[in-house]
């Protein structure tokens, strides 16, 4: 069964489209990022899925359990991260997730053991009896981690779960989810492409409301991003990047300088003529050759080249 | 109403922690014992002047009672505005709601939790104030029915119910506790000015307060009208933040 499943999910205000024809199906275990742009729906997607904001037009189901506004009952299986969560500041941490223990009706012992867990979990067991009002960015987020996993739910909803975070409060959050990575189902929604890669194994990307794909992150790294040859050279490269442009299975050649030399990059729609073909023109050139490699193409790579064809469109 | 107990203690508790819950107190205990002895000493702090003496009418226990009640109605008012016009609106605003919201709990259960702790809040506050109010007035002046001041503190009580709900609907309308503010102010200076209105007047929720006064005088008849539509419109005005809240992207 789909943890997430959306037919047709539209949310419109007024004549802008938020959210347009969404069609999108989460498998139960998996990592799932949704990628896009800032602005390109992905806080909307969020809320229609947990239940705070109506569908103008489609539906979502969670769990096999159809999403409405204000479903009570589908919000003891989930739980939801906001992009900023916002705390009642006068509250401790500890407070913060008993109270929300309480309104998932928790046995009380079971509550204080459970909130204990949590602050363990979030690296906030020192800092439980604090004032949240006192609490660091990252502190916070980890609160919001914490806090929306204390029903133990079957998918779990992060927005932007490191958008406002330092690197090290970005990498705290990060090990935490990861940490989650066997327990839950997680959607999370993102625009840090990084993030995406180190966390999640399935990718949606969003632009302008509309979903572009869906794909493991493997298999989208396979199919739409071609493999990448950096050479690094000492001497001018210009005669060596002229040349390789007018070979016909080089795509594109970047050049960037460097001290005393200079730095190709090298896209190919043939990966083996390139690989048979490369070492000998550079040794013909003359230069002298510092690095060869070939990278593998990240998701910023797909991700560009998607949305940047959607924008020539 | 799953979580209405949990929701009721957060907002007791958030009063007591951000001391509203004393200020409110404070206000109302200034207004029972402030007024039986600012009237009482009235007369002697106007003419303690050498030569100037005027005339100041000698005030009855129903006097200080009518305008201890009379300046809860005024008073109270404005500090259920201050205190509730952001109950709803603040949480969104602020985003708490979001987090509260994406639990098992239901919008209209939010929102009669707030009543319910605001209500406890300002009942407690008024009955004590009135105790106060009732001690003094036994003292300084010659008394005043128990059954009668009771009576009129109640329908007093009943004013500033109405005036919470009408407050926590525009708190849920609007999501500047300032614009909530105001518009709640307008809701009940409008309600107010209904009771001017002849015919109209006497099943106006004002004249919950007027009735208040008739009992202390001993005289007037019972506006049971305006008892029922005070009621109806609080309850009414619920539904409308419940329904108003339901409307709202959170």
């Amino acid at each position: 069964m789909e943890a997430i499943a959306c037919r047709g999910l539209t949310k419109q205000y007024g004549s802008v489209i938020a959210v347009d024809n969404l069609d999108l199906f989460v498998e139960q275990g998996s990592v799932f990022g949704f990628l896009g742009p800032n602005g390109a729906g992905k806080t909307t997607t969020v809320r229609l899925l947990v239940g705070l904001s109506q569908p103008t037009v489609g539906q979502a189901s969670i769990m096999g359990e159809r999403v409405r506004i204000n479903s009570v009952h589908l919000r003891n299986r989930i739980g939801y991260l906001p992009e900023e969560p916002s705390f009642y500041n006068w509250m401790t941490g500890r407070d913060f997730l008993l109270y929300v223990g309480e309104l998932f009706r928790l046995p009380s012992h079971e509550n204080r053991k459970r909130c204990d867990e949590m602050l363990e979990f979030a690296g906030l067991k020192d800092a439980a009896k604090r004032k949240i009002g006192g609490y660091s960015k990252g502190m916070r987020q980890r609160l919001g981690l914490a806090q929306a996993m204390m029903n133990r739910p079957g998918v779990l909803f992060l927005d932007e779960p490191c958008s406002a975070l330092d690197p090290i409060g970005r990498r705290e959050v990060l090990d935490a989810i990861i940490k989650l990575k066997s327990h839950t189902t997680i959607f999370m929604s993102t625009h840090i492409l990084s993030d995406v890669e180190r966390t999640c194994d399935t990718v949606g990307i969003i632009d302008k409301g509309r979903l572009v794909i869906q794909e493991s992150t493997n298999r989208l790294r396979e199919r739409f991003a071609s493999p990448v040859f950096e050479l690094e050279v000492e001497g001018d490269a210009s005669p060596l990047a002229a040349r390789l442009r007018s070979l016909p299975w080089v795509t594109a050649v970047e050049e960037a300088g460097r001290d005393a030399g200079a730095m190709l990059r090298i896209r190919t729609d043939d990966v083996a003529v390139a690989k048979r073909e490369l070492p000998g023109i550079v040794s013909d050139s003359g230069l002298v050759l510092i690095r060869y490699e070939l990278i593998s193409p990240s998701l910023e790579d797909v991700f560009i080249q998607m949305i940047g064809a959607r924008e020539k469109v | 109403m799953k979580g209405f107990l949990v929701l009721f203690k957060k907002e007791l508790r958030e009063q007591a922690k951000t001391h509203r819950l004393l200020i409110v107190l404070a206000v109302f205990l200034v207004l029972g014992m402030g007024t039986p002895l600012m009237l009482y000493y009235l007369p002697s702090i106007v003419n303690t002047s050498e030569g100037t003496q005027l005339p100041i009418p000698d005030f009855t226990a129903a006097d200080v009672s009518m305008e201890f009640l009379g300046s809860i109605a005024q008073i109270g008012m404005v500090v259920v505005i201050l205190v509730a016009m952001g109950a709803v609106s603040r949480e969104r605003e602020r985003g708490t709601a979001l987090l509260t919201l994406s639990k098992p709990v239901g919008r209209g259960t939010f929102v009669v939790a707030k009543l319910a702790a605001l209500a406890v809040t300002f009942e407690i506050s008024l009955i004590v104030s009135a105790l106060f109010c009732y001690i003094y007035v036994g003292v300084l002046f010659d008394g005043v029915g128990g059954a009668a001041f009771a009576a009129a503190t109640a329908l007093a009580g009943l004013f500033l119910l109405l005036c919470i709900s009408i407050t926590l609907l525009c708190s849920s309308i609007f999501k500047s506790a300032f614009a909530a503010g105001g518009a709640a102010l307008v809701v009940i200076v409008v309600l107010w000015a209904l009771s001017a209105i002849p015919n109209i007047g006497s099943y106006a929720p004002m004249g919950v307060l007027d009735w208040g006064n008739g009992l202390i005088l001993g005289k007037g008849t019972g506006a049971w009208g305006s008892l029922c539509i005070s009621a109806g419109l609080a309850v009414a005005f619920i539904v409308g933040a419940w329904q108003a809240l339901m409307r709202k992207e959170i």
